[in-house]
């Protein structure tokens, strides 16, 4: 591909956005010492998480998969009982959180990506109810009490209840699957679901198998969001049965849709506005409901691509005006 | 006399949705490298028919052989994948991106690499971005689009599109292209073409193409198959097939704008 190599052969582009991101990081890990914006920023992070898992399927396939946050929920159940009920580490609980997510993402999806449009989400609506009852009448996740009071949080040496610590893990782990994500969107397989969801027929008639493609873009979102489960706990201290709430998917929605679904970052930025805005303005949480209802409205009206369409379009006017004036 | 070879071979097709019958009985056989035309009023089943034998709809009953598979047991996309490509009157091509990038979808069936052999760049990778390559530049100039390569899909004057579609399929080097209704919508300059293009494409494949346009079909088709009502009425060249007494009278009974 020509946009991708240069003559050395080395992608310059792209390793210079990691550096960008890895000084970013060290930037904010380094400069900041206020636990709490650490914390929320490391918080932002994990969500950020969820959000890309969320356009997988929303940019990506273009389905509302409303039931995500089941997957999120195993996330963050899977350490959480692990720890608590075998005394193994929460990296092992992480590590069985994405294998259980993945093999269930198959299951689910075999007997519901058939459907499309409404009838998909809803489905997945749905899913994310049976889930949520189940996690409140199991014993192994203490009911609707929850699971909480964990002694270790930790990925190896690096100790997750440090905000410093925690923030930087969140943070890299992040930059790791956008940098995921950035190949497979330029791979085969990223090409087969972007001609799958422009057009399901034309795309069929190429011989590629839209129903397996599909599918494969569901087991991969959910192993990410369940990596998103888990590396909230450190923030939250308790998993409650609220995990799988179906407003968390709703949140990543807005958030995907806020920065926009056809831009790899566009659900980062939005995890950014969402999750840092409201606690600046110290909103409470009924007019947070409120006033981001309203910005999607707005967004949804103005530009369905998204902020990152209104700067392009902000761009592009400038651009315009400035060749008027010469 | 020689034996001539079908790409397409289906016999007693019936489709019937519902309470609709679409097609009431149509056998048809296609000599392989031909350019056949499927002519007839709207309604008449066509589009239908490239359905049932592009295997993206199975028939009632009845037999479709395409290429030696038999398409009735199979999904679409593995016909596709054996060398079936067609157009569709519509979505022709992926709207929202660039013409390269079309293409490079298109190029799917030919392509191997994984996910992992894209973040590793392995030979694999870089190998399918080189066949890619190649292919691209050869079906650009076919097409005539190498100049418009970075322009958005939706950007370009009909024709153009039109020209894309037939490119998006050429990725694949069908051994067969169905085009539905490929000039309808075309000025005559465009018309000329297109025609021109599909003479090109058209050398060493079987072409199958529904059109109202029956100067374009006169100067494509070796032979077409006049359909009305889901019946095959008259098979012939395209010549005697409009001088048929039972088409004129099929035609002469169907409403103006449906006349050709
Ligand atoms: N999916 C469908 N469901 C119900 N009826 C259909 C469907 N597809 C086609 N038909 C009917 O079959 C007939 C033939 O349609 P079509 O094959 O599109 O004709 P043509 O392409 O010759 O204009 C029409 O009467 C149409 O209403
Ligand atoms: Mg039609």
């Amino acid at each position: 591909m020509k946009a991708l190599g240069n003559r050395s052969g080395l992608p310059l582009k792209q390793l210079g956005l990691i550096a960008f991101g890895g000084l970013l990081i060290a930037g904010i890990g380094l400069g900041f010492e206020s636990a709490f914006l650490l914390g929320l920023a490391a918080y932002t992070c994990a969500f950020a998480i969820f959000a890309l898992s969320v356009n997988i399927m929303l940019g990506g396939i273009g389905e509302v998969p409303l039931g995500q946050c089941v997957f999120f929920g195993i996330g963050s159940y899977a350490p959480a009982i692990v720890m608590q009920q075998g005394g193994y580490p929460f990296e092992v609980g992480i590590l069985i959180g994405m294998t259980v997510s993945a093999f269930l993402a198959i299951l689910i999806g075999w007997l519901t990506l058939r459907l499309t449009g409404a009838y998909f989400s809803i489905v997945s609506w749905g899913l994310s109810g049976v889930a949520m009852v189940t996690a409140l009448n199991l014993e192994v996740t203490g009911g609707p009490l929850g699971l909480f009071g964990f002694t270790r949080l930790a990925i190896g040496p690096f100790d997750l209840s440090s905000p410093k610590v925690y923030f930087i893990a969140s943070a890299v782990i992040l930059l790791v699957v956008l940098v995921f994500l950035a190949h497979v969107r330029s791979s085969r397989f990223g090409n087969a679901l972007e001609s799958t969801r422009q057009s399901s027929h034309l795309a069929q008639s190429l011989g590629i198998n839209v129903f397996r493609e599909r599918l494969k873009a569901l087991v991969l979102s959910a192993p990410i969001a369940a990596l998103a489960g888990s590396l909230c706990i450190p923030y939250t201290q308790i998993v409650t049965p609220e995990v799988m709430s179906v407003i968390r998917t709703v949140d990543a929605l807005l958030a995907a849709l806020i920065g926009g679904t056809s831009l790899l970052i566009g659900p980062v930025i939005g995890a950014v506005i969402f999750t840092i805005l409201p606690q600046l303005m110290h909103f409470d949480a009924n007019v947070k409901v409120l006033v981001f209802s309203l910005l999607i409205i707005f967004i949804i009206m103005v530009a369905p691509g998204g902020l990152h369409q209104l700067y392009k379009s902000a761009v592009a006017r400038y651009r315009h005006g400035k060749k008027e004036r010469a | 006399m020689t034996m001539t070879k079908f790409a397409v071979v289906a016999d007693g097709v019936e489709k019937r949705y519902g309470g609709v019958a679409a097609l009431k009985g149509v056998d048809i056989r296609i000599p392989e490298g031909s350019v056949y035309g499927l002519i007839g009023p709207n309604g008449a089943g066509k589009s239908t028919m490239f359905d049932v034998l592009c295997g993206i709809t199975k028939p009632t009953t009845g037999s479709v052989n395409v290429l030696g598979m038999d398409v009735t047991k199979l999904p679409a996309y593995a016909v596709a994948r054996r060398g079936v490509g067609r157009t569709f009157q519509r979505t022709a091509m992926f709207k929202e991106s660039t013409v390269r990038e079309n293409l490079l979808y298109a190029c799917y069936g030919k392509m191997q690499h994984s996910v992992l052999h894209r973040i590793f760049r392995l030979p694999v990778w870089r190998h399918d971005m080189a066949v890619f390559e190649e292919k691209v530049d050869e079906v650009l100039a076919v097409c005539g689009l190498s100049e418009l390569r970075n322009n958005e899909a939706s950007s370009l004057a009909y024709g153009i599109q039109r020209r894309l579609a037939v490119a998006i399929m050429l990725m694949n080097d069908p051994k067969i292209l169905f085009l539905d209704e490929p000039v309808a919508g075309m000025n005559e300059a465009e018309t000329a073409e297109f025609i021109q293009l599909l003479r090109t494409v058209g050398c060493g494949r079987t072409i199958v193409i529904v059109e109202h346009d029956m100067a374009a079909i006169g100067a494509l088709c070796d032979d077409v198959m006049v359909m009305v009502d889901g019946r095959a009425i008259v098979t012939d060249t395209p010549d005697r097939a409009l001088k048929h007494p039972d088409v004129i009278t099929a035609y002469l009974g169907a409403d103006d704008d449906q006349r050709w």
